[in-house]
């Protein structure tokens, strides 16, 4: 009989049981690192420390997860602020923004294997329209609960999720086939 | 109609597109930067449980009269016929056991999972 999050996370508190952690890492290893990964625009080694942050914060915070929400999206939450947090280091420190990134990733000069290849193309969305897509489209969130991991109003889920695929169908559409 | 049924193939396309991470020791790199885990916490827990069990078994000594409901029921159950007092024994024995079995069974499929 395979445990539910919540018994796991129940374990955790009650017994302070790492076991029941680890099985809870396993988890949900893939589609944080995952969404770490599309977030630092494919920077696995920057996507791994951030989720090993992320789960490390889970496991010392774990009494303020009340289980109003899954415990996926509560760790979507944490893996956000943790990219938020280094991106803004990362900002003061190199002095590298959004923009920049942006036109470094021209898609004018992707290669042309990678054309039809979605997670490129979601990587050149801004962060703002590629965080929303993420959690809603590929991560499977509603998005009552994408507002809450990111920390902005419904509407603006809404309207970035909109505009993100709309901007993925036209990239798409200029990679594909004339 | 055709514009939702293209949204959900996009997400469908993209939730596919997503790779599945094979751990390769980061669970285990997880686990290693953790914290100790608190045994303070735990042995608090017990003398706790130990003070409650020692004080309600006081309480009962003392509100019983030095034991007396002891010696109360070893006299009923002895004075009971033959076949009433096998029944009560053989119940309770069936009542512990199935509790036992119940109790290994689900540790046994935990284990197993």
């Amino acid at each position: 009989m395979e445990l539910i999050d919540a018994d796991l996370v129940a374990r955790v508190l009650v017994d302070d049981d790492q076991h029941a952690f680890g099985e809870l890492v396993r988890r949900h290893q893939s589609s944080v690192r995952g969404m770490l990964r599309q977030l630092t625009r494919t920077d696995a080694a920057l996507a791994d420390d951030l989720a090993q942050e992320t789960f490390v914060r889970a496991y010392k915070n774990i009494r303020s997860f009340r289980g109003e929400a899954r415990f996926s999206t509560w760790l979507y939450r944490i893996a956000y602020n943790c990219f938020r947090e280094d991106a803004r280091r990362r900002k003061e420190f190199v002095g590298i923004d959004e923009e920049q990134l942006q036109a470094e990733q021209d898609p004018q000069i992707v290669d042309s294997a990678l054309r039809h290849d979605l997670m490129h193309a979601l990587s050149l969305l801004p962060l703002h329209e590629r965080s929303a897509v993420l959690l809603c489209c590929q991560n499977g969130l509603s998005h009552d609960e994408a507002s809450r991991v990111l920390c902005i109003p419904l509407g603006t889920v809404k309207t970035n999720v909109l505009r993100g695929r709309e901007k993925l169908k036209r990239t798409l559409a200029e990679w594909g086939p004339n | 109609m055709d514009e939702i049924s293209e949204e959900d193939r996009l997400d469908r396309q993209l939730r596919d597109a997503a790779p599945y991470l094979d751990d390769n020791g980061f669970t285990a790199r997880v686990l290693h930067q953790l914290p100790a885990p608190s045994r303070t916490r735990r042995s608090f827990r017990g003398a706790i449980i130990l003070a409650a069990a020692l004080l309600a078994s006081a309480l009962a000594y003392i509100a019983s009269d030095g034991g007396r409901f002891l010696i109360v029921a070893m006299a009923r159950l002895a004075a009971l016929p033959t076949l009433w007092f096998f029944v009560v024994v053989f119940g309770s024995g069936i009542l512990v056991m199935t509790a036992g079995v119940i109790a290994a069974i689900s540790k046994a499929s935990e284990l197993q999972s």
